[in-house]
Protein backbone atom coordinates (compact mmCIF):
# COMPACT_ATOMS: atom_id res chain seq x y z
CA UNK A 1 0.00 0.00 0.00
CA UNK A 2 1.34 3.34 -0.86
CA UNK A 3 1.53 5.89 2.11
CA UNK A 4 1.38 8.42 -0.21
CA UNK A 5 0.38 9.49 -3.96
CA UNK A 6 0.07 12.81 -5.76
CA UNK A 7 -1.13 13.47 -9.48
CA UNK A 8 -0.21 15.57 -11.75
CA UNK A 9 0.08 18.22 -8.56
CA UNK A 10 0.96 21.74 -9.11
CA UNK A 11 1.79 24.44 -6.89
CA UNK A 12 2.36 27.73 -8.51
CA UNK A 13 3.53 31.46 -6.84
CA UNK A 14 2.10 33.60 -9.84
CA UNK A 15 4.38 32.77 -12.80
CA UNK A 16 6.45 30.73 -10.63
CA UNK A 17 5.80 26.95 -10.71
CA UNK A 18 7.26 25.50 -7.32
CA UNK A 19 5.85 22.40 -7.97
CA UNK A 20 5.12 21.43 -11.60
CA UNK A 21 3.05 18.42 -12.43
CA UNK A 22 4.49 16.07 -9.89
CA UNK A 23 3.27 12.66 -9.93
CA UNK A 24 4.76 10.22 -7.05
CA UNK A 25 3.68 7.17 -5.25
CA UNK A 26 5.54 6.38 -1.71
CA UNK A 27 5.15 2.98 -0.40
CA UNK A 28 4.38 2.84 3.40
CA UNK A 29 7.24 1.70 5.96
CA UNK A 30 9.66 2.79 4.41
CA UNK A 31 12.81 5.48 3.76
CA UNK A 32 12.08 7.66 1.30
CA UNK A 33 14.96 10.81 0.43
CA UNK A 34 13.02 13.87 -0.75
CA UNK A 35 16.33 15.09 -2.80
CA UNK A 36 16.73 17.92 -4.64
CA UNK A 37 18.50 21.59 -5.01
CA UNK A 38 18.14 24.50 -2.87
CA UNK A 39 14.62 25.47 -4.23
CA UNK A 40 13.84 22.51 -6.22
CA UNK A 41 10.21 22.40 -4.57
CA UNK A 42 10.82 19.76 -1.56
CA UNK A 43 9.35 21.64 1.76
CA UNK A 44 6.48 23.23 -0.83
CA UNK A 45 5.55 19.14 -1.95
CA UNK A 46 5.82 18.75 1.95
CA UNK A 47 3.89 21.47 2.61
CA UNK A 48 1.26 20.47 0.26
CA UNK A 49 1.06 16.80 1.37
CA UNK A 50 0.54 18.09 5.29
CA UNK A 51 -2.00 20.69 4.26
CA UNK A 52 -0.27 23.95 5.15
CA UNK A 53 -0.52 24.92 1.83
CA UNK A 54 -3.16 24.44 -1.14
CA UNK A 55 -2.27 22.93 -4.43
CA UNK A 56 -3.19 24.93 -7.70
CA UNK A 57 -3.94 21.99 -9.70
CA UNK A 58 -3.79 17.97 -9.89
CA UNK A 59 -4.38 15.47 -6.25
CA UNK A 60 -2.94 14.08 -3.61
CA UNK A 61 -4.21 11.31 -1.30
CA UNK A 62 -2.35 10.65 1.93
CA UNK A 63 -2.81 7.26 4.19
CA UNK A 64 -5.56 6.85 1.27
CA UNK A 65 -7.22 10.19 1.58
CA UNK A 66 -6.99 13.95 0.77
CA UNK A 67 -5.01 15.34 3.76
CA UNK A 68 -6.65 18.93 2.94
CA UNK A 69 -7.96 19.37 6.48
CA UNK A 70 -8.87 16.08 7.41
CA UNK A 71 -7.94 15.83 11.41
CA UNK A 72 -7.65 12.08 10.68
CA UNK A 73 -4.93 11.99 8.44
CA UNK A 74 -2.89 14.61 10.05
CA UNK A 75 -3.21 13.09 13.21
CA UNK A 76 -0.99 10.62 12.11
CA UNK A 77 1.33 12.78 9.94
CA UNK A 78 4.48 14.52 11.59
CA UNK A 79 6.07 17.36 9.86
CA UNK A 80 9.25 18.57 10.87
CA UNK A 81 10.02 21.61 9.00
CA UNK A 82 13.36 23.08 9.40
CA UNK A 83 11.68 26.85 9.32
CA UNK A 84 9.00 25.65 12.44
CA UNK A 85 8.49 29.11 14.15
CA UNK A 86 7.73 28.85 17.75
CA UNK A 87 5.49 31.72 19.70
CA UNK A 88 7.42 33.96 21.63
CA UNK A 89 9.12 32.72 25.09
CA UNK A 90 8.44 29.27 23.94
CA UNK A 91 10.58 26.36 25.22
CA UNK A 92 11.51 22.55 24.06
CA UNK A 93 9.80 21.83 27.04
CA UNK A 94 6.62 23.31 26.06
CA UNK A 95 6.41 21.51 22.50
CA UNK A 96 7.37 18.58 23.85
CA UNK A 97 4.03 18.90 26.48
CA UNK A 98 1.85 19.62 23.71
CA UNK A 99 3.22 16.95 21.10
CA UNK A 100 2.02 14.34 23.84
CA UNK A 101 -0.96 15.18 23.79
CA UNK A 102 -1.36 15.88 19.82
CA UNK A 103 0.17 12.57 19.02
CA UNK A 104 -1.19 8.89 19.95
CA UNK A 105 1.95 6.83 19.56
CA UNK A 106 4.44 9.53 21.47
CA UNK A 107 7.05 7.70 23.48
CA UNK A 108 7.83 9.95 26.29
CA UNK A 109 10.61 7.79 27.26
CA UNK A 110 12.81 8.20 23.68
CA UNK A 111 11.94 11.82 24.41
CA UNK A 112 13.46 12.08 27.27
CA UNK A 113 16.50 10.06 26.28
CA UNK A 114 16.89 11.94 23.41
CA UNK A 115 16.78 15.14 25.10
CA UNK A 116 19.54 13.99 27.14
CA UNK A 117 21.84 13.15 23.95
CA UNK A 118 21.25 15.63 22.45
CA UNK A 119 21.67 17.55 25.40
CA UNK A 120 19.08 19.97 25.12
CA UNK A 121 18.45 22.63 27.59
CA UNK A 122 14.71 22.22 27.67
CA UNK A 123 13.67 24.99 29.77
CA UNK A 124 15.86 27.40 28.12
CA UNK A 125 13.72 30.07 25.82
CA UNK A 126 13.46 28.31 22.10
CA UNK A 127 14.61 31.91 20.15
CA UNK A 128 17.74 31.33 22.58
CA UNK A 129 18.67 28.44 21.26
CA UNK A 130 21.22 27.62 18.53
CA UNK A 131 20.38 26.14 15.03
CA UNK A 132 21.51 23.22 15.95
CA UNK A 133 19.72 22.75 19.56
CA UNK A 134 16.59 24.04 17.61
CA UNK A 135 17.33 21.40 15.17
CA UNK A 136 17.27 18.54 17.80
CA UNK A 137 14.17 20.12 18.92
CA UNK A 138 12.69 19.36 16.04
CA UNK A 139 14.45 15.80 15.73
CA UNK A 140 12.78 14.63 19.20
CA UNK A 141 9.37 14.94 18.33
CA UNK A 142 9.77 13.57 14.73
CA UNK A 143 11.03 10.21 16.52
CA UNK A 144 9.01 10.50 19.73
CA UNK A 145 5.93 11.11 18.22
CA UNK A 146 6.01 7.62 16.24
CA UNK A 147 3.64 9.38 13.50
CA UNK A 148 2.89 6.66 11.35
CA UNK A 149 3.94 9.23 8.44
CA UNK A 150 6.77 11.29 9.66
CA UNK A 151 8.32 14.45 7.13
CA UNK A 152 11.55 15.74 8.28
CA UNK A 153 12.61 18.89 6.46
CA UNK A 154 16.40 19.42 6.07
CA UNK A 155 16.10 17.89 10.21
CA UNK A 156 19.81 18.77 11.00
CA UNK A 157 20.82 21.95 10.01
CA UNK A 158 23.30 23.54 12.70
CA UNK A 159 23.88 19.61 13.83
CA UNK A 160 27.73 19.16 14.80
CA UNK A 161 28.95 15.52 12.91
CA UNK A 162 28.45 13.79 16.45
CA UNK A 163 24.55 14.85 16.64
CA UNK A 164 24.48 14.01 13.41
CA UNK A 165 25.43 10.44 13.75
CA UNK A 166 23.30 10.21 16.66
CA UNK A 167 20.32 11.13 14.75
CA UNK A 168 21.10 8.54 12.09
CA UNK A 169 21.57 5.63 14.49
CA UNK A 170 19.03 6.55 17.10
CA UNK A 171 16.35 6.97 13.46
CA UNK A 172 17.59 4.09 12.09
CA UNK A 173 16.90 1.86 15.28
CA UNK A 174 13.74 3.10 16.26
CA UNK A 175 12.40 2.82 12.59
CA UNK A 176 13.45 -0.99 13.25
CA UNK A 177 10.94 -1.20 16.29
CA UNK A 178 8.91 0.55 14.98
CA UNK A 179 8.34 0.53 10.73
CA UNK A 180 6.65 3.53 9.79
CA UNK A 181 6.76 5.70 6.22
CA UNK A 182 10.01 8.57 6.87
CA UNK A 183 10.63 11.06 4.51
CA UNK A 184 13.77 12.58 4.46
CA UNK A 185 14.25 15.98 2.64
CA UNK A 186 18.32 16.85 3.12
CA UNK A 187 21.21 17.86 1.35
CA UNK A 188 24.16 15.85 3.16
CA UNK A 189 23.00 12.46 0.72
CA UNK A 190 26.09 10.59 1.24
CA UNK A 191 25.68 10.74 5.32
CA UNK A 192 21.81 9.24 4.76
CA UNK A 193 22.50 6.86 1.74
CA UNK A 194 22.88 3.48 3.43
CA UNK A 195 19.81 4.73 5.19
CA UNK A 196 17.22 5.52 2.06
CA UNK A 197 15.21 2.82 0.29
CA UNK A 198 13.56 4.89 -1.97
CA UNK A 199 14.67 8.57 -3.89
CA UNK A 200 12.42 11.17 -5.56
CA UNK A 201 14.48 13.60 -7.27
CA UNK A 202 13.08 17.26 -7.78
CA UNK A 203 14.65 19.91 -9.96
CA UNK A 204 12.96 23.11 -10.57
CA UNK A 205 9.79 21.72 -9.39
CA UNK A 206 9.71 18.80 -11.61
CA UNK A 207 10.14 14.87 -10.60
CA UNK A 208 14.02 14.53 -12.22
CA UNK A 209 14.17 10.80 -10.54
CA UNK A 210 11.98 8.32 -9.31
CA UNK A 211 13.78 4.98 -8.24
CA UNK A 212 14.94 2.68 -5.73
CA UNK A 213 18.14 3.62 -3.93
CA UNK A 214 20.09 0.36 -4.87
CA UNK A 215 19.59 0.99 -8.20
CA UNK A 216 21.25 4.95 -8.26
CA UNK A 217 23.85 3.33 -6.37
CA UNK A 218 24.94 1.58 -9.20
CA UNK A 219 23.33 4.07 -12.13
CA UNK A 220 26.85 6.10 -12.70
CA UNK A 221 30.21 4.71 -12.81
CA UNK A 222 33.69 6.97 -13.17
CA UNK A 223 36.23 6.16 -16.28
CA UNK A 224 39.31 7.11 -15.91
CA UNK A 225 42.16 7.52 -18.36
CA UNK A 226 44.00 9.56 -21.10
CA UNK A 227 42.09 11.77 -22.21
CA UNK A 228 42.18 10.57 -26.07
CA UNK A 229 40.76 6.94 -24.72
CA UNK A 230 37.94 8.61 -22.02
CA UNK A 231 37.05 10.71 -25.35
CA UNK A 232 36.87 7.45 -27.58
CA UNK A 233 35.05 5.30 -24.79
CA UNK A 234 32.39 8.21 -23.72
CA UNK A 235 31.43 8.89 -27.08
CA UNK A 236 28.69 6.59 -27.31
CA UNK A 237 27.46 7.25 -23.71
CA UNK A 238 25.03 9.70 -21.58
CA UNK A 239 27.80 11.39 -19.80
CA UNK A 240 26.96 13.41 -16.55
CA UNK A 241 30.03 15.02 -15.83
CA UNK A 242 33.58 15.55 -17.25
CA UNK A 243 37.11 16.82 -15.72
CA UNK A 244 40.24 17.10 -17.69
CA UNK A 245 43.72 18.06 -16.07
CA UNK A 246 46.34 17.64 -19.26
CA UNK A 247 46.01 14.73 -21.04
CA UNK A 248 44.29 12.73 -18.46
CA UNK A 249 40.22 12.66 -18.18
CA UNK A 250 37.71 11.42 -15.58
CA UNK A 251 34.40 11.05 -16.95
CA UNK A 252 31.14 10.41 -14.81
CA UNK A 253 28.63 8.02 -17.11
CA UNK A 254 25.26 6.09 -16.94
CA UNK A 255 26.28 2.87 -16.58
CA UNK A 256 24.00 -0.20 -18.28
CA UNK A 257 24.52 -2.57 -15.35
CA UNK A 258 27.94 -4.21 -15.18
CA UNK A 259 28.46 -4.55 -18.84
CA UNK A 260 29.49 -0.91 -18.67
CA UNK A 261 32.25 -1.12 -16.37
CA UNK A 262 33.25 -4.52 -18.09
CA UNK A 263 33.76 -2.39 -21.29
CA UNK A 264 35.60 0.43 -19.81
CA UNK A 265 38.32 -2.39 -18.16
CA UNK A 266 38.41 -3.64 -21.38
CA UNK A 267 39.19 -0.26 -22.63
CA UNK A 268 42.05 0.36 -20.21
CA UNK A 269 40.11 2.59 -18.26
CA UNK A 270 40.42 2.92 -14.56
CA UNK A 271 36.73 2.25 -13.24
CA UNK A 272 35.21 3.93 -9.73
CA UNK A 273 31.74 3.62 -7.92
CA UNK A 274 29.81 7.34 -8.35
CA UNK A 275 28.35 7.96 -4.48
CA UNK A 276 24.34 8.70 -4.66
CA UNK A 277 25.63 12.16 -3.70
CA UNK A 278 28.08 12.68 -6.65
CA UNK A 279 25.15 11.27 -9.10
CA UNK A 280 22.53 13.42 -7.82
CA UNK A 281 25.01 16.34 -8.17
CA UNK A 282 26.12 15.66 -11.45
CA UNK A 283 22.34 14.29 -12.48
CA UNK A 284 21.37 17.91 -11.70
CA UNK A 285 24.17 20.12 -12.70
CA UNK A 286 23.91 18.22 -16.26
CA UNK A 287 20.03 19.39 -16.20
CA UNK A 288 20.70 22.74 -15.77
CA UNK A 289 22.67 23.54 -19.24
CA UNK A 290 19.47 21.74 -20.80
CA UNK A 291 17.01 23.43 -18.77
CA UNK A 292 18.68 26.93 -19.94
CA UNK A 293 19.14 25.93 -23.45
CA UNK B 1 -11.29 16.95 20.99
CA UNK B 2 -7.81 18.27 19.21
CA UNK B 3 -8.83 21.89 19.17
CA UNK B 4 -8.25 21.86 22.85
CA UNK B 5 -4.67 21.83 22.03
CA UNK B 6 -4.78 25.21 21.00
CA UNK B 7 -6.06 26.75 24.66
CA UNK B 8 -2.90 24.06 25.87
CA UNK B 9 -0.61 25.89 23.17
CA UNK B 10 -1.12 29.09 25.34
CA UNK B 11 -1.31 27.73 28.83
CA UNK B 12 1.86 25.30 28.61
CA UNK B 13 3.68 28.09 30.13
CA UNK B 14 1.26 30.23 32.02
CA UNK B 15 3.85 32.60 32.97
CA UNK B 16 4.66 33.53 29.73
CA UNK B 17 0.51 33.78 28.93
CA UNK B 18 -0.75 34.83 32.13
CA UNK B 19 1.42 35.40 34.84
CA UNK B 20 3.64 38.34 33.52
CA UNK B 21 0.48 40.64 31.89
CA UNK B 22 -0.85 39.95 35.77
CA UNK B 23 2.37 40.81 37.45
CA UNK B 24 2.50 44.13 35.11
CA UNK B 25 -0.83 44.89 35.93
CA UNK B 26 -0.25 44.60 39.51
CA UNK B 27 3.06 47.08 39.36
CA UNK B 28 1.24 49.27 37.35
CA UNK B 29 -2.31 49.68 39.94
CA UNK B 30 1.06 49.80 42.40
CA UNK B 31 2.61 53.15 40.83
CA UNK B 32 -0.65 54.73 40.68
CA UNK B 33 -1.33 53.92 44.38
CA UNK B 34 1.89 55.43 45.17
CA UNK B 35 1.27 58.37 42.75
CA UNK B 36 -1.94 58.52 44.81
CA UNK B 37 -0.37 58.74 48.01
CA UNK B 38 1.97 61.41 46.80
CA UNK B 39 -0.25 63.27 45.68
CA UNK B 40 -2.83 62.70 48.85
CA UNK B 41 -0.75 65.24 50.78
CA UNK B 42 -1.46 67.93 49.09
CA UNK B 43 -4.60 68.28 50.05
CA UNK B 44 -8.19 67.27 49.18
CA UNK B 45 -8.33 69.45 46.36
CA UNK B 46 -5.14 68.03 44.65
CA UNK B 47 -7.20 64.40 45.38
CA UNK B 48 -10.31 65.74 44.02
CA UNK B 49 -8.53 67.09 40.77
CA UNK B 50 -6.44 63.86 40.20
CA UNK B 51 -9.60 61.75 40.72
CA UNK B 52 -11.69 63.73 37.88
CA UNK B 53 -8.55 63.87 35.90
CA UNK B 54 -7.35 59.38 36.34
CA UNK B 55 -10.76 59.29 34.59
CA UNK B 56 -8.63 59.53 31.70
CA UNK B 57 -5.54 57.02 33.18
CA UNK B 58 -4.87 54.66 30.19
CA UNK B 59 -2.84 52.64 33.52
CA UNK B 60 -5.23 50.01 32.52
CA UNK B 61 -3.68 49.56 29.43
CA UNK B 62 -0.47 47.58 30.79
CA UNK B 63 -2.86 44.42 30.93
CA UNK B 64 -5.25 45.36 28.41
CA UNK B 65 -2.63 45.88 25.69
CA UNK B 66 -0.96 42.05 25.51
CA UNK B 67 -4.44 41.23 25.23
CA UNK B 68 -4.80 43.69 21.76
CA UNK B 69 -1.34 41.80 20.59
CA UNK B 70 -3.20 38.49 21.56
CA UNK B 71 -4.96 38.75 18.16
CA UNK B 72 -2.26 39.94 15.72
CA UNK B 73 -0.28 36.63 17.50
CA UNK B 74 -2.54 34.28 17.39
CA UNK B 75 -2.23 34.12 13.87
CA UNK B 76 1.12 35.31 13.65
CA UNK B 77 2.51 33.08 15.38
CA UNK B 78 0.33 30.26 17.14
CA UNK B 79 -1.76 29.58 13.73
CA UNK B 80 1.79 28.39 11.49
CA UNK B 81 2.68 26.30 15.11
CA UNK B 82 -0.75 24.63 15.42
CA UNK B 83 -0.48 23.20 11.40
CA UNK B 84 3.20 22.21 11.49
CA UNK B 85 1.78 20.21 14.89
CA UNK B 86 -0.96 18.75 12.34
CA UNK B 87 -4.28 20.44 13.31
CA UNK B 88 -6.81 21.13 10.79
CA UNK B 89 -7.87 25.17 10.14
CA UNK B 90 -10.89 24.39 11.79
CA UNK B 91 -9.36 22.54 14.83
CA UNK B 92 -7.34 25.87 15.18
CA UNK B 93 -10.49 28.09 14.66
CA UNK B 94 -12.41 26.47 17.01
CA UNK B 95 -9.72 26.38 19.76
CA UNK B 96 -8.62 30.20 18.76
CA UNK B 97 -12.21 31.41 19.63
CA UNK B 98 -12.79 29.46 22.31
CA UNK B 99 -9.48 30.83 23.83
CA UNK B 100 -10.66 34.47 22.96
CA UNK B 101 -13.98 34.26 24.25
CA UNK B 102 -12.50 32.55 27.44
CA UNK B 103 -9.74 35.28 27.68
CA UNK B 104 -12.28 38.30 27.07
CA UNK B 105 -14.52 36.72 29.91
CA UNK B 106 -11.55 36.38 32.53
CA UNK B 107 -10.03 39.52 32.24
CA UNK B 108 -13.60 41.73 31.98
CA UNK B 109 -14.55 39.66 35.23
CA UNK B 110 -11.31 40.40 36.94
CA UNK B 111 -11.45 44.24 35.48
CA UNK B 112 -15.26 44.49 37.19
CA UNK B 113 -14.03 43.05 40.67
CA UNK B 114 -11.10 45.38 40.46
CA UNK B 115 -13.45 48.36 39.57
CA UNK B 116 -16.50 47.24 42.36
CA UNK B 117 -13.15 47.11 45.15
CA UNK B 118 -12.09 50.75 43.77
CA UNK B 119 -15.20 52.45 43.32
CA UNK B 120 -16.38 50.78 46.78
CA UNK B 121 -13.26 51.70 48.95
CA UNK B 122 -13.09 55.02 47.33
CA UNK B 123 -9.78 54.66 44.84
CA UNK B 124 -8.32 52.11 47.27
CA UNK B 125 -8.81 55.06 50.15
CA UNK B 126 -6.73 57.07 48.11
CA UNK B 127 -9.12 58.28 45.91
CA UNK B 128 -6.96 56.80 42.53
CA UNK B 129 -8.80 55.85 39.37
CA UNK B 130 -6.82 52.36 37.70
CA UNK B 131 -9.95 50.33 37.01
CA UNK B 132 -12.95 53.08 37.28
CA UNK B 133 -12.00 54.67 33.81
CA UNK B 134 -13.06 55.85 30.75
CA UNK B 135 -12.06 52.97 28.44
CA UNK B 136 -13.61 49.91 30.69
CA UNK B 137 -16.59 52.58 31.13
CA UNK B 138 -17.72 54.64 34.58
CA UNK B 139 -20.92 53.83 34.77
CA UNK B 140 -22.51 50.65 37.21
CA UNK B 141 -20.16 47.58 37.46
CA UNK B 142 -22.31 45.55 35.10
CA UNK B 143 -21.68 48.13 32.38
CA UNK B 144 -18.32 47.70 33.51
CA UNK B 145 -18.16 43.79 32.63
CA UNK B 146 -19.82 44.47 29.06
CA UNK B 147 -18.03 47.07 27.84
CA UNK B 148 -14.91 45.46 28.71
CA UNK B 149 -15.69 42.25 27.18
CA UNK B 150 -17.17 43.78 24.05
CA UNK B 151 -13.81 45.29 23.79
CA UNK B 152 -11.73 42.73 24.42
CA UNK B 153 -13.27 40.30 22.39
CA UNK B 154 -13.51 42.68 19.54
CA UNK B 155 -9.74 43.38 19.43
CA UNK B 156 -8.94 39.77 20.05
CA UNK B 157 -10.91 38.91 16.47
CA UNK B 158 -9.82 42.69 14.40
CA UNK B 159 -6.36 41.40 15.34
CA UNK B 160 -6.67 37.84 14.40
CA UNK B 161 -8.50 38.86 11.26
CA UNK B 162 -6.12 41.59 10.10
CA UNK B 163 -3.01 39.17 10.53
CA UNK B 164 -5.09 36.59 8.59
CA UNK B 165 -5.49 38.96 5.38
CA UNK B 166 -1.89 40.14 5.67
CA UNK B 167 -1.01 36.53 5.16
CA UNK B 168 -3.56 36.10 2.74
CA UNK B 169 -2.76 38.93 0.64
CA UNK B 170 0.08 40.11 1.43
CA UNK B 171 1.90 43.68 1.61
CA UNK B 172 -0.73 44.85 -0.83
CA UNK B 173 -3.51 44.47 1.88
CA UNK B 174 -1.57 47.32 4.41
CA UNK B 175 -1.20 49.24 1.41
CA UNK B 176 -4.72 49.43 0.72
CA UNK B 177 -6.02 49.76 3.91
CA UNK B 178 -3.48 52.17 5.13
CA UNK B 179 -4.97 53.97 2.48
CA UNK B 180 -8.61 53.58 2.85
CA UNK B 181 -7.93 54.68 6.26
CA UNK B 182 -6.03 57.39 4.89
CA UNK B 183 -8.56 58.38 2.32
CA UNK B 184 -11.64 58.61 5.10
CA UNK B 185 -9.47 60.79 7.29
CA UNK B 186 -9.17 63.74 4.63
CA UNK B 187 -12.81 62.96 3.80
CA UNK B 188 -14.01 63.96 7.30
CA UNK B 189 -11.54 66.77 7.83
CA UNK B 190 -12.65 67.85 4.45
CA UNK B 191 -16.16 67.60 5.05
CA UNK B 192 -15.92 69.16 8.56
CA UNK B 193 -14.23 72.58 6.77
CA UNK B 194 -16.57 72.55 3.64
CA UNK B 195 -19.73 71.36 4.53
CA UNK B 196 -21.95 73.06 6.84
CA UNK B 197 -23.46 71.21 9.74
CA UNK B 198 -21.10 67.88 9.31
CA UNK B 199 -19.07 68.48 11.98
CA UNK B 200 -22.18 69.02 14.09
CA UNK B 201 -23.66 65.82 13.13
CA UNK B 202 -20.07 63.70 14.07
CA UNK B 203 -20.49 65.46 17.10
CA UNK B 204 -22.99 63.91 17.62
CA UNK B 205 -22.32 60.50 16.29
CA UNK B 206 -19.24 60.14 18.67
CA UNK B 207 -21.65 61.38 21.83
CA UNK B 208 -23.72 58.51 20.97
CA UNK B 209 -25.48 56.59 24.54
CA UNK B 210 -23.22 54.02 26.02
CA UNK B 211 -26.09 51.25 24.67
CA UNK B 212 -25.69 52.17 20.65
CA UNK B 213 -21.76 52.86 21.30
CA UNK B 214 -21.82 48.90 23.13
CA UNK B 215 -23.95 48.31 19.56
CA UNK B 216 -21.61 49.57 17.38
CA UNK B 217 -18.45 47.60 19.05
CA UNK B 218 -20.42 44.15 19.14
CA UNK B 219 -20.86 45.31 15.12
CA UNK B 220 -17.21 45.35 14.75
CA UNK B 221 -16.63 42.42 17.16
CA UNK B 222 -18.67 40.45 14.48
CA UNK B 223 -17.76 41.50 11.81
CA UNK B 224 -13.81 40.81 12.25
CA UNK B 225 -14.86 37.54 13.70
CA UNK B 226 -16.93 36.73 10.19
CA UNK B 227 -14.19 38.13 8.07
CA UNK B 228 -11.10 35.94 10.04
CA UNK B 229 -13.13 32.45 9.77
CA UNK B 230 -13.80 33.20 6.57
CA UNK B 231 -10.09 34.17 5.69
CA UNK B 232 -8.70 31.22 8.08
CA UNK B 233 -10.26 28.61 6.31
CA UNK B 234 -8.43 29.63 3.09
CA UNK B 235 -5.04 30.71 5.09
CA UNK B 236 -1.65 29.25 4.08
CA UNK B 237 1.37 28.88 6.02
CA UNK B 238 4.46 31.16 5.09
Amino acid sequence: MNALETRELSKHYRDVAAIDDVSISLEENRVHGLLGRNGAGKTTLMKLLTAQIFATSGSMRVLGEDPVENAGVLSQTCFIQESQKYPDGFRPLDVMRISQGLYPAWDQELARDLVADFRLPEKRAIRKLSRGQLSAVGIIIGLASRAPLTFFDEPYLGLDAVARRLFFDRLLADYAEHPRTIVLSTHHIDEVSNLLEHVVLLDEGKVMLDEEADALQSAAIEVSGRLTEVDEFTTTAEVLHTARIGALATATIVADGEQTAAAARAAGLDVAPVSLQNYIVHRTTAAAPAAAR
Amino acid sequence: MRSRTVIDLYFVNRMQAYGWPILVMVLALGIVLAVGAIVGTQGAEARAGMYEGMTWSGAIFSLLGPMIGYGFVSMGQYFPLALGLGLTRREFAIGQSLLFLGNALAYALLITIGKTLEVATGGFGLQIRFFDVFYTGTGASWQTFVQTFLLIVATLFLGAAITSAFLRFGQPFIWLGGSLLGILGVAMVAGIVLVDGFGAQLLELFTLGWGSWMGVIAVIGLLSAGTWLLLVRRTQVP
